[in-house]
């Protein structure tokens, strides 16, 4: 019964989804639902490796950027179609991710977390310095719009429904993995790896695929971002914005999908709406981030179950 | 030449001591990645900026005040930002509420000095000293003698000191600690006490010896002590001073012999590597892990 209600929320959402661009004409506000599409995929596939696993990632903007470079590369030099290009970029993505985890799997904890900084500054130097692959900190430009048969995705309209279809892409098949037998694995590494391993959960596979899976997606929203903006640059994709998407899935609340997308909505109309108070902007964001998380350590989640009374169900406790 | 380059990069790596030593305190005895480090330390040098050339303070008074600004500004942080989030289960959150810290610490000293990049007047008299010929700036024979002055006098501090002993027990196990009648708020406040004196010393050391300060020194800070204090095996002092002069000795190495463009990348391919073979750094010991 619980389940059906769920599917027929979720088709609700995807079909009113599809109807906001005939509601809201204004090209600025649907550029800000083309970045909180964009953001809620990436904030989504880091939810998955940091929120279910517990693998504390700071370079996902670095498989976010390997994907729009994968993209970017293809379609100005090669000539290749964007359909192509979107699910090489993701691959190429995993590529790298799985490189990394042969190093990943020897080490745990925080040091996940340095190897995934320092990968993370690596992609930006490089791409910053070897100028003959990557054309160094100018980056690329004039990345051609994409075409889908007939249909030429070229206005901020047509992106929202671009960005919408990956989105829900990415939703929905995030959300069947994480209630699959590999989301309860994810579930029990993440509480106690220990106890995982123990219990016959074959941790060091499930982290690394946990890893590849979430970054895949990166690379789709990486892919997705040369398209939109037609020019990437080295500086799009430093530690900030790895730390951008920690904070956004950590205000919206860690461990449940659904919860991602506040969290994003949030973060970006902060940025938005303190647009005018420029030189003070940073300050109010780290002050809302400060105050909300040391209030509600769960973030939105944490007020929303709060109200329903809920809170019992998600929290988990270790001692 | 050779020599000149060692010695420059010994005296970076003991900067980066000062910074990484504070930083690896901190994760010692919280286990918690302080992401705003760097940028406590940029404000305490920007202070010592500001009262050595706006109000010609005396270089050792300006400094001292720095310290203490700095010190305490990281005691409050940790008292308004990370106490309420010190159950281990939250571990991960209070990251992203240092984050959130760092930011503003970072706004408000853009706030007030700007972005742009400072002049930082030499704090000795004599730039240059040749000792057996060898030419090198005043300042980084300076940095050596204070680093192994400071680490010499922590070392004591935390094997002699009642405070020391505290800090020790309590970076062994918090619990265990405060059932002991150690005061655990107090304790860790002074961590971050000591921390953030440390890294203003480190800061103002590295703004006069290269001559520049800007706000973006605080988060290449943070990273660098990150850096430093993993090398080395995260959360023990010895630890990061080792890992923080091999890491100056690389940075000054590799900038000079290789490339300057890609020294970053030479020094981070170097940590995996040390990562893959020591998993817990240079120093670090594998601890069996217990149910």
């Amino acid at each position: 019964m619980k389940k059906n209600k769920n599917i027929m929320a979720i088709i609700l959402a995807v079909a009113l989804s599809f109807l906001v661009p005939s509601i809201v004409k204004n090209y600025y506000w649907l550029g800000i639902f083309n970045l909180i599409l964009m953001y809620s995929i990436l904030g989504l596939s880091l939810n998955l490796i940091f929120g279910f696993t517990n693998l504390l990632s700071v370079g996902h903007a670095a498989f976010y950027g390997i994907g729009a470079y994968t993209t970017a590369i293809l379609l100005t030099r090669y000539n290749f179609s964007f359909f192509p290009a979107l699910i090489l970029s993701g691959l190429v993505a995993v590529f790298f991710s799985l490189i990394l985890s042969i190093s990943t799997s020897r080490v745990r904890g925080d040091y996940f977390t340095v190897i995934t900084i320092v990968f993370g500054e690596i992609f930006r130097l490089v791409m910053q310095n070897w100028v003959s692959f990557s054309n160094g900190a100018v980056g690329i430009v004039g990345i051609p719009a994409p075409q889908f048969f007939s249909w030429r995705i070229i206005s901020e309209k047509d992106f929202y429904f671009l960005g919408l279809v990956i989105f829900w892409f990415t939703y929905i098949t995030l959300n069947l993995l994480v209630n699959s037998k590999f989301g309860r694995a994810f579930i029990a590494i993440r509480e106690d790896e220990l106890a995982a391993s123990a219990m016959g959960v074959h941790t060091v596979m499930y982290k690394i695929l946990s890893f590849s899976i979430g970054v895949f997606y990166a690379g789709l929203a990486g892919s997705y971002y040369a398209v939109y903006n037609t020019a990437i640059a080295p500086s799009s994709f430093t530690l900030d914005e790895s730390c951008l998407i920690i904070i956004m899935i950590v205000l919206g609340g860690i461990g449940n999908l659904t919860a991602t997308i506040p969290g994003v909505i949030i973060m970006l109309v902060a940025t938005e709406a303190f647009r005018p108070l420029y030189h003070y902007r940073l300050l109010m964001i780290g002050l809302i981030m400060v105050v909300l998380l040391v209030r509600y350590p769960y973030g939105i989640l944490g007020i929303f179950n709060k109200i329903t009374s809920m809170r019992k169900k998600y929290i988990y406790r270790k001692v | 030449m050779f020599t000149e380059v060692l010695i420059v990069g010994l005296s970076l790596g003991a900067i980066y001591a000062l910074i990484a030593i504070g930083y690896s305190m901190v994760y010692g005895i919280l286990k918690l990645m302080n992401f705003a480090h760097g940028d406590v330390y940029a404000f305490g040098s920007f202070i010592c900026y500001m009262l050595l050339v706006k109000y010609n303070f005396n270089p050792i008074l300006s400094i001292i005040i720095a310290m203490i600004i700095g010190g305490l500004l990281a005691s409050i942080v940790e008292i308004l930002a990370y106490r309420p989030l010190r159950a281990p289960e939250y571990r991960n959150i209070s990251m992203i509420s240092a984050l959130g810290v760092a930011y503003i610490i970072q706004n408000t000293s853009e706030n007030i000095w700007s972005r742009q990049v400072h002049f930082f007047p030499s704090i000795v008299s004599n730039p240059f000293v040749s000792i057996f010929g060898i030419k090198v700036p005043t300042t980084q024979y300076l940095t050596l003698g204070i680093v192994i002055l400071v680490v010499g006098g922590l070392n004591l501090f935390l094997k002699h000191h009642k405070i020391g002993k505290a800090i020790l027990c309590a970076s062994q196990d918090i619990p265990a600690a405060s059932l002991m009648g150690i005061p655990i708020n107090r304790t860790i406040s002074i961590v971050y006490l000591l921390g953030g004196m440390l890294g203003v010393i480190g800061g103002v050391l590295y703004a006069s010896s290269y001559n520049v300060l800007s706000i973006s020194m605080g988060f290449s800070g943070t990273i660098v002590a990150f850096e430093a204090s993993v090398f080395g095996g995260i959360g023990s002092i010895n630890g990061a001073l080792l890992g923080a002069l091999i890491l100056g000795l690389l940075h000054s190495l590799v900038g000079f012999y290789i490339s300057t463009a890609y020294r970053d990348v030479i020094t981070f391919a170097i940590l995996i590597i040390v990562l893959l073979v020591r998993p817990k750094g240079i120093l670090g010991r594998y601890v069996e892990e217990k149910v």
